[in-house]
């Protein structure tokens, strides 16, 4: 059978997506905490995903069935089922934060003349259009993205070297308890190496695939990292005020003076590359969605996850603090588990002989 | 109806033919046989009617039998035809069938003479070094152009019929040992299903070809230059030739191809990588570069250096109409223009430029109802837009698109309506081939004639996002 997805675009669907909702709000959350360790919260955030990533991808390399596959032939289609669609609400969960900072961000750094949550409702029509389509899909926007995020992501940090006190993060290891805590605070934003799960036998595994995708990950880490030294670099004891990181950053280069916001153009880039990885979650909530109620019509869970989506989205409008309190005191538990704990059963499961031919993963085809 | 050896009876079954004036149906006593020639008068070469059949006919002598006929004519085009449906095609195709008294068949000759234009270059793509034949609407011709450039034994044509009305010739032209054969298969079949009553030009088929999802962007691959066809069949695409069309057909079809100009391939390698990157940047500055004026200009004055705000302030003073309204009216104005300078006679043309560029420009600035930014950003992303003249008519549709949402919603808008082009591009296929490939899916070995044009030497690999048969050029266990 031929798959949907190949190593390659596996370490670019890493470097493109995974590093970019980390960028925008996370920074200024991880400073209040660790202060000037905050790279560190990132590296332990990091180090946890890796051992996941390490574990799904020892469970990728034992057999060539689907994470769905996997759970039928473990639990049984009820056992399976019910699993698939809390894995789906955690996709919804995990998709909701970094679209509630998304559309502060909008709001507050794109629009400063005319501030109002309708510009980001576009974003829904985006993300329900890429949830009609095929695994592929995914595949090929990483094989573009990728370029997006790295010269965004390069341009950016370009424009706000001049600017970083390097020193600013010494001495290391003072905060490391309030690094700790910012890392448990922080699980909501991480944990994107669970996208490997439902990955698993839809692509084709190439030559050393697991360092390979290993390394994608660790890079995109790396990214995080010193996004992380240059943000605390630059704004020290007051990076807590600084919401949205990366676009208050480069605002100081002198370039700017004569060019006007050229880092906008960085800027954009990396919007671009964060609208899919936004759209991602909900993507694999609409698929999860789909095998578990068995749905012909591939438009009826696009509609449940970005209506819901939406909604709460609307709903929720004036209340990013409250959110991010409530996601960060109640929910990080529920991401530990979902994102690193319950991974790491996949390499004990024993696959039964699966007589199903096919992929049961793309109910609907489009 | 089968051709019986009673001619009366055969000329009956044919009588729908003598309707029209232009259809001959010449009696003619052979020996001592009675005979019809049939030909339609302004679509045979007289000459070679006379010469290959009349003057042989006409010689023989006594009773007339199936083999004596055969074999007096030396016509490398004759045939034996026995259905009386089969006569009618032949004879409305140019063909000059004689039926004879006790003969159960009828023989046709090819003598067609068609009027047609010389071969010239095709105005849609002129080069300054390399080739300049383009095809014209014969397609005999068009296969000597391709089989002069092109003298293997594995270049096939395959000839067939498409309308009903019009039964169109049509020629499928491949590589054998380099096309994908399913690729073949389903060229055919979809050929097969073409139900329409006059196929008038290749460009009717390319909707057929086409997958049946509404898109604008093309997903058949066309080209009118010899040269360029055959390099495609040598890539191991399938060509489609009509007759009565100039422009062949190629499949599958990758949107880099509009990227690539034939003198890309006749000039050096450098000068081909900068004028490839001058049209991508050329494409993204036609599409995006009125929207994101508009944008800033409405809603990210931050966008914008200070000086050059200063400049578009002082300029859109006293301006009545909002930076949408203004850059939609000057983007209509453009596109009635350009519409009219096509369909003009080109002797108003001029006239056309003038009124355009000078009188409806010039004195609706100074008249204060469009700002010479404006003016200059719609007039340089139409001039880009034709970089890539091919992908003109979906650039232009979404340029406009583009303003609208610029307009109303401002940068994030833009990026959220890129963002679905995108998705859009990389989901198209045109025979199961990623319409964005070699970028996405990302295939290496492509790249070195992507927007990067590689070395001729270089290129030894045929492309790998092509399901072609044999991956190697000049592959030695490949029999050419």
């Amino acid at each position: 059978m031929k798959q949907a997805l190949k190593t390659r675009q596996i370490c670019l669907f890493f470097i493109a997506f995974a590093p970019i909702t980390k960028l925008f709000m996370l920074p200024s959350v991880v400073a209040s905490l660790a202060h000037n360790d905050g790279w560190i919260t990132a590296c332990i955030n990091l180090a946890l995903d890796l051992v996941t990533l390490l574990i799904i991808n020892l469970a990728c390399a034992k057999n060539n069935l689907t994470f769905i596959q996997l759970l039928e032939s473990a639990f049984g289609k009820i056992g399976g089922k019910v699993i698939c669609f809390l894995y789906a609400v955690y996709f919804l969960l995990k998709g909701f934060m970094p679209l509630q900072e998304q559309k502060e961000f909008v709001k507050l750094s794109l629009y400063i003349n005319l501030p109002t949550d309708l510009f980001f409702l576009p974003f829904f029509a985006l993300s329900f259009y890429l949830c009609l389509k095929p695994l592929r899909a995914i595949g090929r926007l990483a094989d573009i993205c990728w370029l997006f995020t790295l010269a965004g992501y390069l341009l950016l940090i370009f424009l706000s070297f001049s600017g970083v006190d390097f020193g600013a993060i010494m001495p290391v290891g003072v905060n490391i308890k309030g690094a700790i805590k910012a890392s448990y605070h922080s699980l909501n934003w991480w944990g994107d190496c669970v996208y490997l799960l439902f990955f698993m036998g839809n692509f084709a595994r190439q030559k050393r695939a697991s360092v390979k995708i290993i390394l994608s990950y660790v890079l995109s880490g790396v990214i995080v990292i010193v996004a992380f030294i240059f943000f605390w670099g630059t704004f020290t004891s007051i990076a807590f005020r600084q919401k949205f990181a990366m676009t208050e950053l480069s605002k100081y280069t002198t370039v700017i003076n004569n060019v006007g916001r050229f880092d906008y153009v960085g800027i954009l880039f990396i919007l671009f590359s964060c609208t899919f990885s936004l759209a991602l979650p909900l993507y694999f909530c609409c698929r999860l969605l789909n095998y578990v109620f068995s749905l012909k019509s591939p438009w009826i869970s696009p509609i449940i996850a970005n209506g819901l989506s939406l909604f709460f989205t609307l709903f929720l409008n004036q209340r990013l603090s409250t959110t991010t309190f409530i996601f960060q005191r109640y929910f990080s538990l529920v991401f530990l588990v979902f994102s690193n704990i319950l991974p790491l059963f996949t390499v004990f499961i024993k696959a039964k002989k699966h007589t199903d031919k096919g992929d049961c993963y793309e109910p609907n085809k489009t | 109806m089968k051709i019986t050896q009673n001619l009366q009876k055969n000329k009956q079954a044919l009588s729908q033919l003598q309707n029209s004036d232009d259809i001959v149906f010449l009696d003619l006593n052979i020996g001592k046989s009675t005979a019809l020639l049939i030909f339609a008068k302004e679509i045979v070469d007289k000459d070679a009617l006379g010469q290959l059949v009349l003057r042989p006919a006409l010689g023989l002598e006594g009773q007339v039998d199936k083999d004596t006929l055969w074999d007096c004519f030396l016509n490398p085009e004759k045939q034996k035809v026995f259905e009386s449906e089969q006569v009618i095609d032949q004879v409305l195709s140019g063909f000059a069938l004689l039926l004879c008294d006790g003969v159960d068949f009828a023989v046709s000759f090819g003598v067609q003479k068609y009027e047609k234009r010389a071969i010239a270059e095709p105005p849609t793509s002129t080069v300054i070094k390399g080739p300049r034949e383009g095809f014209v609407e014969s397609l005999p011709v068009n296969v000597s152009l391709i089989r002069r450039r092109l003298k293997s034994p594995q270049l096939v044509f395959e000839n067939d019929v498409c309308g009903r009305l019009s039964k169109t010739a049509v020629s499928i032209c491949y590589i054998d040992n380099v096309v994908d054969k399913e690729l073949l298969k389903e060229v055919k079949k979809k050929l097969k299903a073409v139900d329409i009553d006059a196929v008038l030009d290749s460009s009717y088929l390319a909707k057929y070809l086409s997958d049946c999802k509404p898109s604008i962007f093309k997903r058949v691959g066309n080209t009118e230059k010899p040269d360029i066809l055959v390099s495609k069949i040598l890539e191991g695409r399938v060509a489609i030739l009509v007759d009565g069309s100039p422009i062949a057909l190629t499949v599958p079809y990758l949107l880099l191809e509009d990227f690539q100009s034939p003198s890309d391939y006749y000039n050096s390698p450098y000068s081909a990588t900068i004028a490839r990157f001058i049209r991508l940047f050329s494409v993204i500055l036609a599409l995006l570069l009125p929207a994101v004026f508009v944008s800033a200009e409405l809603f990210h004055l931050q966008l914008i250096p200070l000086s050059f705000l200063l400049t578009i302030v002082n300029s859109i003073k006293g301006i009545p109409l909002s930076p949408s309204y203004e850059m939609f009216f000057t983007f209509l104005i453009f596109e009635i223009l350009n519409e009219a300078s096509v369909r003009m006679p080109k002797y108003v043309g001029m006239v056309v430029s003038i009124v355009g560029g000078l009188v409806l420009g010039e004195t609706a600035v100074n008249a204060g109802i469009i700002s010479p930014p404006t003016l200059m950003i719609i007039a340089l992303s139409g001039i880009c837009l034709y970089t890539v003249p091919e992908l003109e008519q979906p650039l232009s549709f979404l340029r406009l698109f583009f303003l609208i949402i610029a307009g109303s919603i401002g940068i994030y808008g833009l990026i959220i309506a890129v963002s679905s082009l995108m998705v859009h591009l990389t989901c198209s296929e045109s025979f199961s081939v990623p319409l964005t490939a070699p970028f996405a899916p990302l295939v290496k070995k492509d790249l070195k004639d992507s927007f990067y044009k590689g070395f001729l030497a270089e290129n030894n690999s045929r492309p790998q996002s092509l399901n072609n048969k044999n991956k190697r050029r000049l592959d030695k266990n490949v029999e050419e």
